[in-house]
């Protein structure tokens, strides 16, 4: 704890805290709140004028962006319970006694993570391009016509973050002491039951953080739908963010770009904030029935 | 525990396993499907990898000729480098060479002013300390595109719109370096260490160069892999605050050269895709070889980040 508490000491640590602060205030926290203050403008032949909440008004009977969220909310969701189960059926695999070459698969897995995005969208856009590939023309399927490139995007997304994922459970899974295994094999488990009753549970806390981090990222699908329609058209009300960069910038009209960005933050925040209370209050009820499946160490030491 | 067995519960148990234990047999087979699946998944994960470098030693008209994993007749990587090289009087090394400004820069900045602050954070006691701790680890739950677009606003007046520095400053200030290493300052760095050089006389710029931060190094190459990486693969940011081409990173880059591909011209006078492609190859490149010879320290930073979290 604390070492001392005189005056000069509080002047040391607001030295040491300078620097961050300031740049947090300035490019943080200022245009969060200079997002909100902007958005209850409007500009009219470049002046500014005040209408209080008049842009969120409009917001609400915006069909175009409304339905912009319900796609990416449609495609947080899939992608999501698509990506997390691949992730956990991979770290849960190369956890058992079953899996060879380990250090080798968990490397090819992770990898993506140091592709960026911008360009695992390049090579599966080409990969995903018709002209290019003479077994998507035989096939009669085209990954990026309307109806398929929701899919096409969750595949891209899965491949970049699936190893990210699976890495955070790996080593979640090597936190756990190796007693509660071997008592297990002892009464009987084998590998798939070792897994479904006692590595899954004990990895809850680790998915539901995936399950948030992942739903915000989604919420703000860009940069794939983004490089994607270069090579096929894809609306600009896509998603959400894609609707704000083009108002921002196409249409210039920064008040009603800022009221969409404050909307999809307060969207995203407060969906995070009902799953974290859901999962809360699944797992006080699971508990309290006692239908917890992690036997405590007492009952497993024989 | 096991020490705990006494030699009754232990032949029990071998017992019942004998009995419960699966022949051989299904055991190979469960072995075999295991390795099947893991392979299975190793080349979906390699697979845009691969066609990328296969298709980087292709011409654009053997390219939309042969099949997509098809080798090539001859090795055309070298002319397509010097095609990409060639492109627009070298504006291709020019976007590499800001890749590394805006991801060395942001990376060593991070580090520093995290450590300070995470400093801070750990080993002075001063009133809203935990406030604010709680300030900047919520402001990790907000949307990183929610600020951008007022970024761009705020950095007009104050002339870092189409900058370096514009582009550098938001990164720097970074929730998860500062959360990330209060945590490790707090852990590691023994109070007894820092008392010591107090009594002996050291100012508190000493403490932190000469005892601090050699002994966070490890947390310290971590959050600097990390953040160069982020930096590295930021698109939105840069697309966002930059509108002069000489200054772009080289996502935002390439992703000029890929518009082209719907222009009339692409067929014609330039071969868009091996630019495209090349562009991505040598862009992804780096990150791959030092993601491979850096992975154990960029995977500690991560769950532990994370987990604790």
């Amino acid at each position: 704890m604390p070492v001392a508490r005189n005056q000069s000491r509080t002047v040391s640590a607001a030295a040491f805290l300078a620097p961050f602060m300031l740049l947090f205030i300035a490019f943080l926290l200022a245009p969060l709140i200079y997002a909100f203050y902007t958005s209850l403008f409007i500009n009219r032949f470049g002046q500014p004028i005040f209408v209080g909440f008049r842009n969120y008004v409009n917001a609400f009977q915006d069909t175009a962006f409304w339905s912009s969220v319900v796609n990416v909310i449609r495609y947080a969701v899939l992608q999501g319970v698509i990506m997390i189960a691949l992730s956990l059926i991979l770290a849960l695999v190369l956890d058992t006694k079953y899996a060879r070459w380990k250090p080798f698969f968990r490397l090819v897995y992770f990898l993506p993570y140091a592709v960026p995005g911008v360009f695992a969208s390049i090579m599966w856009g080409f990969l995903y391009s018709k002209p290019l590939d003479p077994f998507l023309q035989a096939m009669h399927f085209d990954p990026l016509s309307a109806s398929a490139l929701l899919y096409s995007i969750i595949n891209i997304a899965t491949w970049e973050w699936a190893g990210y994922n699976m890495t955070l459970y790996a080593a979640s899974l090597t936190g756990i002491s190796t007693d509660l295994y071997e008592a297990a094999i002892v009464d009987g488990c084998n590998e798939f039951q070792l897994a479904w009753y006692i590595k899954l549970p004990l990895l809850r806390p680790t998915i539901l953080m995936t399950v948030i981090l992942s739903f915000i990222g989604s919420m703000q699908l860009f940069n794939e739908p983004f490089l994607l329609s270069a090579l096929t058209p894809i609306s600009q009300t896509f998603t959400p963010n894609m609707d704000i960069y083009a108002m921002a910038f196409n249409l210039t009209n920064l008040p009603y770009a800022a009221t969409l960005a404050v909307l999809l933050g307060a969207i995203t925040i407060f969906i995070s904030a009902c799953v974290m209370v859901i999962a809360r209050i699944i797992g006080r009820r699971s508990r309290e029935r006692g239908a917890s499946v992690i036997p405590s160490e007492e009952a497993l030491t024989l | 525990m096991s020490s705990s067995f006494s030699p009754q519960t232990a032949r029990d148990s071998r017992a019942r396993q004998a009995s419960s234990a699966p022949s051989s047999f299904v055991r190979h087979l469960v072995a075999v499907v295991v390795m099947a699946f893991l392979i299975v998944a190793a080349i979906y994960f390699l697979i845009p990898v691969v066609w990328l470098l296969i298709a980087s030693t292709k011409t654009q008209v053997e390219l939309q000729s042969s099949g997509i994993f098809s080798l090539p007749r001859h090795l055309e990587l070298v002319q397509n480098i010097h095609l990409l090289f060639a492109y627009n009087s070298g504006v291709f090394a020019r976007w590499f060479l800001n890749s590394i400004v805006y991801s060395g820069s942001v990376a060593i900045l991070t580090c520093l002013v995290s450590a300070m602050a995470g400093y801070a954070l750990a080993k002075f006691e001063f009133r809203g300390r935990e406030v604010l701790f709680y300030i900047i680890l919520a402001s990790m739950m907000i949307p990183g595109t929610v600020a951008t677009i007022p970024l761009f606003v705020i950095e007009q007046p104050l002339h870092l719109v189409n900058t370096y520095l514009g582009v550098i400053l938001p990164l720097i200030a970074s929730p998860f370096g500062v959360y990330f290493l209060r945590i490790y300052i707090r852990d590691v760095v023994p109070n007894e260490m820092l008392e010591a050089a107090k009594v002996d006389g050291a100012q508190e710029r000493t403490i932190f160069w000469r005892i601090v931060l050699p002994v966070i190094r490890p947390a310290m190459v971590t959050l600097l892999l990390i953040s160069f990486i982020g930096t590295w693969n930021n698109f939105f940011l840069p697309l966002v605050l930059l509108h002069n081409q000489s200054l772009y990173p080289l996502p935002v880059g390439v992703d000029v050269l890929l518009s082209l591909i719907a222009t009339p011209a692409a067929d014609q006078s330039m071969p868009i895709y091996q630019l495209v492609i090349t562009a991505s190859l040598l862009s992804i490149l780096p990150m791959i070889i030092g993601f491979i010879l850096f992975r154990k320290q960029i995977v500690t930073g991560l769950t532990q980040g994370s987990v604790k979290l």
